[in-house]
């Protein structure tokens, strides 16, 4: 790995052998990483490569299994958010923990009051310190502003220089940019350099490659729980970046065959979905997905995708035409579309996939409880279901003592295998995959990639929904760009890069 | 007793605090204990000589300043005057089975209690069965004839009789030609107290207009302890324009003489002589009230079990045997007494038959 | 043969046996502190906890107390499995005391009406009490179905009306007769072919047991038949342990919800009926009132389970029956109200604890097991 950086003074911020065990896992792994004095340094990685408990370890929040943490080159243990704050580490988390009907200053002198003869809050001398820092980094804070009358990127503000208010020289800014449009990403970008002019050193943990290349000085990659590399944000790209986040997991689009045929397995007519509200949500989508086939959907969260799956599994009211094969299902039941052969992967499968609370062979018969080998007649066949589910966890390698223990006991790529295995084995002719490999570990993911393609080389019709471009690139036929609802383009996923289905995702020239 | 307050301050506020369930099912049981004066906890430490008595209460038992209270009373003055060696009082909980109720009554014969006395017609199933298992024993009932027995006394009122006087004395009390009615709970005992006193008004005059309330119904038996719902039924009476309101609503009655001292209207007590029982603000308000004897009847049932010659079957305490009455504490109604006992004399006569219903 | 054999061991010490002293530790640790706390009020209120308790045992186990205990148990189980059968699909069914005292007061009247041969005599009542407690749950069902009305206020509201319209037909002139010389009111007794008659089958009294006693035993087993056995019992478990995954999965929730709530009242309409069959022959105004409320305390005390509501319902009974006594002892009965809150609390606490204990325990097991073989996974454990 290179070394972009070179270290001319003491870091900031050095963490050596940092290792993290929790039940099932171990979240960070052999974690080093030297963060300079003045810089905004970037930590990147997937969803679920462990940098939120990276962070958590910095700032005193959970205690390391192995390690060392130095902090301006002494060797540090904290024991709780406290002791990293009296160490000058400050976090600004991804959601705000401010009180709403309480002023700007109330919020930041909550919890670090300062006193006046030892009883009195001197608000006086906190409003001059707030003001005097609001003006050193232009953060434009009115103290006396209610909190619940900011916006977003005002709160965000806040939220700063109630940490600097604290007197953090070390700031931890946890994805704040996944809260904020995108003049306020540049506003905070603007604060953020401000911040390290004055000397303060900035820790910026995004997985937002465009994001992180513009504003950071140094990039450290975590993959797979542990730092992969550091990197120069001035000699690299965004596409090596990725790899790097991803390893080299990428699928390669190249190698594969295509299976599509002509046979269209799923044909959605003018589908539209409104809110409670009367705010269309999916407006007139149209698409044809063949047999052999996967249709990928491409589009930032919140674009009606989860509406669009919703609405072709039955679960949301929904006006248009959808066909399985010959017959028209907009009227059918969810049960009865799953009965026809819809399968489903949630996006969530926690909340839509699994009973948590009950052993993985309930968990076989959740949506195919009307099919053998899970039901005879009206009664529950336990035999019959139990020794499918034993098929599956051995077919699909879920990695489990036994088929009684509860889901909730299982990690989620061993849940995901589940749920797939599941899906696969109610013969479904038409499968919807919904961020399949969303939070789980890179053999799962892979695995779930080879089933994929097994069973679309079988003639299983896929419509894929992620946020993981690659992925999306790689097990594609068919991409479609979908943004406020609308199908907006389409793309050829064999000559398209990630950066180029990025920017068609925020709509044409509207991407950073 | 400081123990017992204590005993049913905790119960409440734990029972409430922690569960419905508990709450509805076995909150209503209120401690009792014997009311000797020395607040102990058995009163054998009296004289010894005489009978060991058992009284199971319906539900609210000793202190529900009404009903039980009179039974109570009655207990008490044969105490006083009898000697008796021991006394126990039970007490019925809410939405309790027969069995309970069964149970409570076996229980003190097979404690060697003699006479036992039962207030209320629910313990009427009850009571029939625990008096043939245990015939030495003598038990009464009050408000039942339904259970009889060789060793059953029933002592039962013409509660309708009593309200018929107090509903001619409202008539003839009311210048709005108005009066009103509060029943507790619409059961029929309540509703003979209605009949005898919408006859009695109408006796004196037929078009007088009679407004008449219940405050809850079964099983429901909320409608005998609240106050607040008695006062709002006689607001409401008094608003529209009555100027008399007779109730027979147990402890809500209070409400009721709240609302007539606001009307500047006059209240009607029932079951004991309230111009003396009720809170000491409102008695003056009470103009009479329809007494209905359930002390006397008691005390005289154990005077006669002690003396060995309690009687089988019923005992009407009526008008004529002066179980029932109106009273005349505070003077109010001294104008019109004449009238009141030639009504009486009527009724007593049979020259007027009050209906029950 | 690796994995046959850990799944032996497994069985004998992992999960099984975890499971099996764990749940037998939540209850009891509950009735002990349960029992810590009332001995506590006891002494406060200067009775000696420990005599208190003796008497209470002593008479509690008295043939003839047992055979009150054992008739209490029945009615309390039916209440309890009423309520159980909504709180499996978290549906909070406060109704069951309205449920169950209109049916008991329609079935009454209807079994006093008609003359049958025993048989279809006792089962048209039984019929009726379950049509009409069905019938007054689904209002609150669809209301809940169509308008999204909150079952706990319209279950709440139904009790009231339940109440008001009781009475109203409780009268002569609708469903009731007059009782001769008594001031009680009721239905017209059912004849003797619609009676239940009670069993001797306690020695050493020559009190009965309700005959309906087979009535609960029937319910229990075709409540535990119908959840763990059926699929319309996996949809109902599916639905209450994560509605949004029950609605993936194809299940009709509204659908679930009113027939939930129709099964709930049929079996509220039960309730009353070993009472009315097997001792009161007519719904009069001092039939019990209250039990759909004791129902929701002991279906809390048994877990919805089957067995536990069983266990559930004969210590409730035990302590009803055996307050009894604490009068005649000058004991503030009140203190088995505040034995019954406490266990009621302390059983939902223990087993939230031993159940959060066991997830733990499961996962960390789990990952145990698998550490052998496999390399470490590795997952962000972000929240």
């Amino acid at each position: 790995m290179e070394e972009a950086v070179i270290s001319t003074s003491t870091p900031a911020v050095e963490l050596a052998g940092i290792t993290k065990r929790f039940p099932g896992v171990v979240a960070n792994r052999d974690i080093a990483l030297a963060v300079e004095q003045g810089h905004v340094h970037a930590i990147v990685g997937e969803n679920g490569a462990g940098k939120s408990t990276l962070m958590k370890i910095l700032y005193g929040m959970q205690r390391p299994d192995e390690g060392e943490i130095r902090v301006n080159g002494a060797a540090v243990a904290f024991r709780s958010p406290s002791d990293a704050i009296s160490a000058g580490i400050g976090m600004v988390h991804q959601h705000f923990m401010l009180a709403d009907n309480l002023t700007v200053l109330e919020n930041v002198v909550l919890g670090s009051e300062p006193r006046k003869g030892g009883i009195a809050i001197d608000f006086g001398a906190a409003r001059k310190k707030i003001k005097q820092i609001s003006d050193t980094y232009s953060l434009g804070v009115d103290p006396d502003a209610l909190v619940e009358d900011l916006g977003v990127g005002a709160r965000q503000r806040v939220e700063i220089l109630k940490v600097l208010y604290r007197g953090a020289r070390i700031l931890i800014l946890d994805e704040p940019t996944a809260v904020l449009v995108p003049h306020e990403v540049d506003e905070l970008f603007g604060n953020l350099r401000e911040l390290v002019r004055e000397g303060l050193t900035i820790i910026f943990i995004s997985h937002k490659l465009d994001e992180v290349l513009s504003v950071a000085d140094a990039i450290t990659v975590i993959r797979r729980g542990t730092t992969v590399a550091s990197v120069d944000p001035k000699a690299v790209t965004a596409r090596q970046l990725a790899e790097l986040m991803v390893g080299s997991e990428l699928p390669s689009p190249e190698t594969r065959e295509s299976t599509v045929t002509d046979v269209v397995a799923l044909s959605v007519r003018n589908l539209s979905v409104h809110s409670p509200d009367e705010r269309c949500i999916v407006d007139g989508v149209t698409f044809d997905i063949r047999k052999g086939e996967v249709l990928g959907i491409a589009g930032v969260e919140g674009n009606g995708q989860a509406e669009l799956v919703e609405a072709i599994m039955g679960m949301r009211p929904a006006e248009g035409e959808i066909r399985l094969g010959e017959e028209d299902i907009s009227a059918w039941s969810t049960l009865r579309r799953r009965e026809a052969g819809v399968g489903y992967i949630p996006e969530d499968r926690h909340r839509h996939g699994l009973l948590l609370e009950a052993p993985l062979w309930e968990n076989r018969i959740l949506g195919h409880q009307t099919r053998r080998p899970n039901v005879k007649g009206p009664w529950i066949d336990r035999a019959g279901a139990r020794a499918d589910t034993r098929r599956i966890v051995e077919q699909y390698d879920v990695r489990t003592p036994g088929i009684d223990v509860d889901a909730a006991a299982l990690s989620g790529g061993n849940q995901q295998k589940l749920i797939v295995g599941r899906e696969m084995s109610g013969d479904p002719v038409f499968l919807i995959a919904s961020h399949p490999t969303r939070g789980v570990d890179v053999g799962a993911q892979a695995a779930i990639w080879d089933h994929l393609r097994a069973a679309r080389a079988a003639g299983l019709a896929v419509l894929l929904i992620s946020a993981d471009l690659d992925e999306l690139i790689g097990l594609s036929d068919t991409l479609k760009v979908i943004l406020r609802g609308r199908i907006v383009a389409d793309v050829d996923p064999q000559n398209v890069t990630p950066e180029q289905l990025g920017s068609a995702m925020t709509g044409a020239g509207e991407a950073a | 007793m400081l123990q017992n307050r204590f005993g049913r301050l905790a119960a409440t506020a734990l029972a409430g605090g922690m569960l419905m369930g508990a709450a509805a099912c076995g909150g209503g049981e209120e401690p009792t204990t014997s009311a000797s004066p020395t607040g102990g906890a058995t009163s054998a430490a009296t004289s010894g000589s005489g009978a060991k008595v058992g009284l199971a209460y319906d539900i609210g038992g000793r202190g529900d300043q009404s009903f039980n209270d009179a039974a109570a009373a009655g207990l008490d003055k044969a105490k006083a005057e009898l000697g008796l060696a021991e006394t126990k009082e039970l007490e019925a909980g809410s939405g309790e089975t027969e069995a309970a109720k069964e149970e409570r009554l076996r229980l003190l014969a097979q404690g060697g209690f003699n006479p036992i006395i039962a207030v209320g017609f629910a313990y009427s199933g009850p009571l029939k069965k625990v008096a043939t298992e245990f015939p030495d024993v003598k038990f009464a009932i009050v408000d039942d004839e339904a259970a009889t027995g060789p060793n059953i006394s029933n002592l039962v009122f013409a509660e309708h009789e009593g309200s018929f006087l107090v509903g001619a004395a409202a008539a003839l009390k009311s210048t709005k030609n108005h009066v009103g009615f509060v029943g507790g709970v619409e059961v029929p005992l309540i509703k003979k107290f209605e009949a005898g006193f919408v006859a009695g008004a109408k006796a004196v005059k037929s078009d007088i207009k009679v407004d008449v309330k219940y405050l809850t119904q079964p099983p429901d038996f909320a409608g005998f302890a609240d106050p607040a719902k008695g006062k709002t039924a006689a607001e409401g009476m008094f608003d529209a324009g009555a100027d008399v309101v007779y109730h027979a609503a147990g402890g809500s009655g209070g409400g009721v003489f709240e609302a007539a001292k606001a009307a500047k209207g006059w209240a009607i007590g029932v079951d004991s002589d309230q111009a003396k029982t009720a809170a000491a603000d409102v008695q003056s308000v009470v103009m009479t009230s329809m007494i209905k004897k359930v002390d006397v009847a008691v005390f005289d049932f154990l005077k006669s079990a002690a003396a060995g010659s309690a009687k089988a079957g019923t005992t009407v305490y009526d008008l004529k045997a002066g179980g029932v009455d109106y009273s005349t504490t505070g003077g109010q109604v001294d104008d019109i007494k004449a009238k009141l006992d030639e009504y009486k004399q009527k009724v007593v006569s049979g020259e007027i038959t009050v209906p029950k219903e | 043969m690796k994995s046959a054999e850990s799944s032996f061991a497994d069985r004998l010490l992992g999960r099984v046996r975890l499971t099996g002293l764990l749940s037998l530790a939540a209850p009891l640790l509950a009735i002990v502190f349960a029992g810590l706390i009332t001995s506590v009020v006891l002494l406060v209120s200067g009775d000696p906890p420990l005599e208190t308790l003796g008497v209470m045992a002593d008479y509690g186990t008295q043939p003839r107390s047992i055979v009150l205990m054992l008739n209490y148990a029945t009615t309390y189980y039916l209440s309890a499995v009423a309520v159980a059968i909504g709180f499996r699909m978290n549906l909070f069914n406060i109704g069951v005391d309205g449920q169950y005292r209109l049916a008991a007061l329609v079935a009454a009247a209807v079994g006093g009406a008609v003359t049958l041969p025993a048989p279809l005599h006792i089962a048209l009542i039984l019929l009726v009490a379950m049509l009409v407690g069905a019938g007054w749950a689904s209002i609150a069902g669809l209301l809940k179905v169509k308008r999204g009305v909150s079952e706990v206020i319209s279950t709440i509201m139904l009790n009231a009306i339940a109440t008001a319209l009781g009475a109203w037909l409780l009268n002569k002139e609708r469903l009731a007769v007059e009782v001769a010389g008594s001031n009680n009111i009721g239905t017209k007794p059912i004849p003797e072919s619609g009676r239940v008659a009670g069993m001797a089958i306690i020695p050493g009294t020559e009190a009965k047991v309700f005959g309906l006693i087979i009535l609960a035993v029937v319910v229990g087993v075709g409540y535990h038949v119908l959840l763990s056995r059926t699929r319309f019992g996996f949809d109902l478990r599916a639905t209450g342990r994560s509605e949004s995954a029950a609605v993936a999965s194809g299940v009709n929730v509204k659908k679930m919800v009113v027939t939930a709530m129709i099964l709930s009242g049929a079996a509220a309409g039960l309730i009353g009926m070993p009472q009315l069959l097997g001792s009161s022959y007519s719904y009069s105004l001092d039939f019990p009132t209250g039990l759909g409320f004791t129902g929701i305390a002991i279906a809390l005390l048994g877990r919805n389970h089957p067995v536990g509501i069983a266990f559930g319902a004969l210590l409730w009974a035990f302590l009803d029956t055996s307050s009894s006594i604490l009068q005649l002892h000058e004991i503030s009965p009140e203190i088995v109200a505040i034995m019954q809150g406490t266990i009621v609390l302390s059983v939902i606490i223990a087993y939230e604890l031993v159940h959060r204990y066991q997830i733990t325990a499961e996962q960390r097991r789990v990952s145990k097991e698998l550490a052998g073989g496999t390399p470490p996974r590795v997952e962000g454990a972000s929240a």
